[in-house]
């Protein structure tokens, strides 16, 4: 009596395992793209809103002005501190901060991301910074309305 | 008679996986994936108000940009008690966002086609910086190109 035997298996099934090194590619890569726009960014600022702000396409070359308004309000001629990549720049060495960059990136762009309820005094500084080193193209981070 | 189960296999031998399952794995970090993702994609949901600060003879930057032209309009935005003011030539107002841009698309539809406006926003010390964006929001809407920030005024 022939006894048939069960037929070898075939292995038919996709590797995946290469899959999970891609995947996690990625993943590192999401990981560092928000870390960079975390250190970019500041937490603690209120962007005012505007209707006719539009999305900037092209974000290369971005300077990021972050104007952080003081915890204990503005008495006693508490100022708001300027952040840039992290780092605390004081009001005089803005411009010459500005000029560095500006020498070592010709197309630098500015952006001021400013808590909407800091007052024009101490904005204006920053302004006359960006003009004392030569940066003519400013741009005001804002968010949609509603 | 015994059945033999003793069976040599000739040929193809079984193949046996060894190691763990990856396949659930594979939905796990893909789970992780959509979530840094989206967690990215949060970080910048920002708009962007572009200006580009003309040159002033005189003034504290010698940058050769759009040359000032001769019809110019200032906003004044004042403080009065808490809310702010826009003073300009025909308007004195506080609704920043409602009567102050419907003027100024009014006043650009009136000007001659073609001649250049020089707007400049002057703030006090004391306007909110979200107000100073509001008015720039109200001349970028009524099309104007050419609009400068002035430092406040000496107190």
């Amino acid at each position: 009596m022939k006894i048939r035997g069960i037929k070898p298996m075939q292995d038919t099934h996709v590797n995946v395992t290469p899959l999970i090194d891609i995947i996690m590619c990625l993943i590192i890569f999401f990981l560092l793209v928000g870390h960079i726009a975390k250190a970019a960014s500041v937490k603690g600022i209120k962007i005012p809103s505007a209707k006719n702000g539009k999305d900037m396409r092209n974000k290369s070359d971005l300077l990021i002005i972050n104007l952080v308004p003081p915890t204990g309000g503005y008495g006693d001629n508490a100022a708001p501190t300027i952040l840039i990549w992290g780092n605390q720049i004081p009001d005089s060495q803005l411009a010459s901060y500005l000029r560095k960059q500006k020498s070592g990136n010709p197309k630098i762009k500015v952006v001021l991301r400013a808590d909407r309820s800091i007052p024009y005094k101490f904005v204006a500084p920053v302004l006359i910074s960006c003009a004392q080193a030569r940066i003519a193209s400013i741009h005001f981070m804002t968010r949609r309305p509603g | 008679m015994s059945l033999s189960t003793k069976h040599k296999s000739r040929g193809m031998h079984a193949a046996h996986h060894v190691g763990p399952n990856m396949t659930p794995m594979v939905d796990v970090v893909m789970v992780i994936l959509i979530f840094f993702m989206l967690g990215s994609s949060f970080v910048s949901p920002d708009w962007y108000l572009t200006n580009n600060t003309p040159a002033i003879k005189g003034g504290l930057s010698n940058v050769k940009t759009n040359a000032m032209p001769p019809t110019r309009i200032n906003i004044k935005l004042r403080m009065r008690g808490t809310r702010t003011i826009a003073i300009l030539p025909g308007l004195q107002t506080a609704d920043l966002s409602g009567e102050l841009a419907s003027f100024l698309t009014n006043k650009h539809k009136a000007l001659v086609k073609g001649v250049p406006v020089q707007i400049f926003i002057s703030p006090s010390n004391g306007v909110p910086y979200k107000d100073v964006i509001t008015t720039y929001s109200d001349c970028i809407q009524a099309r104007f190109k050419q609009v400068a920030f002035r430092p406040p005024p000496a107190q």
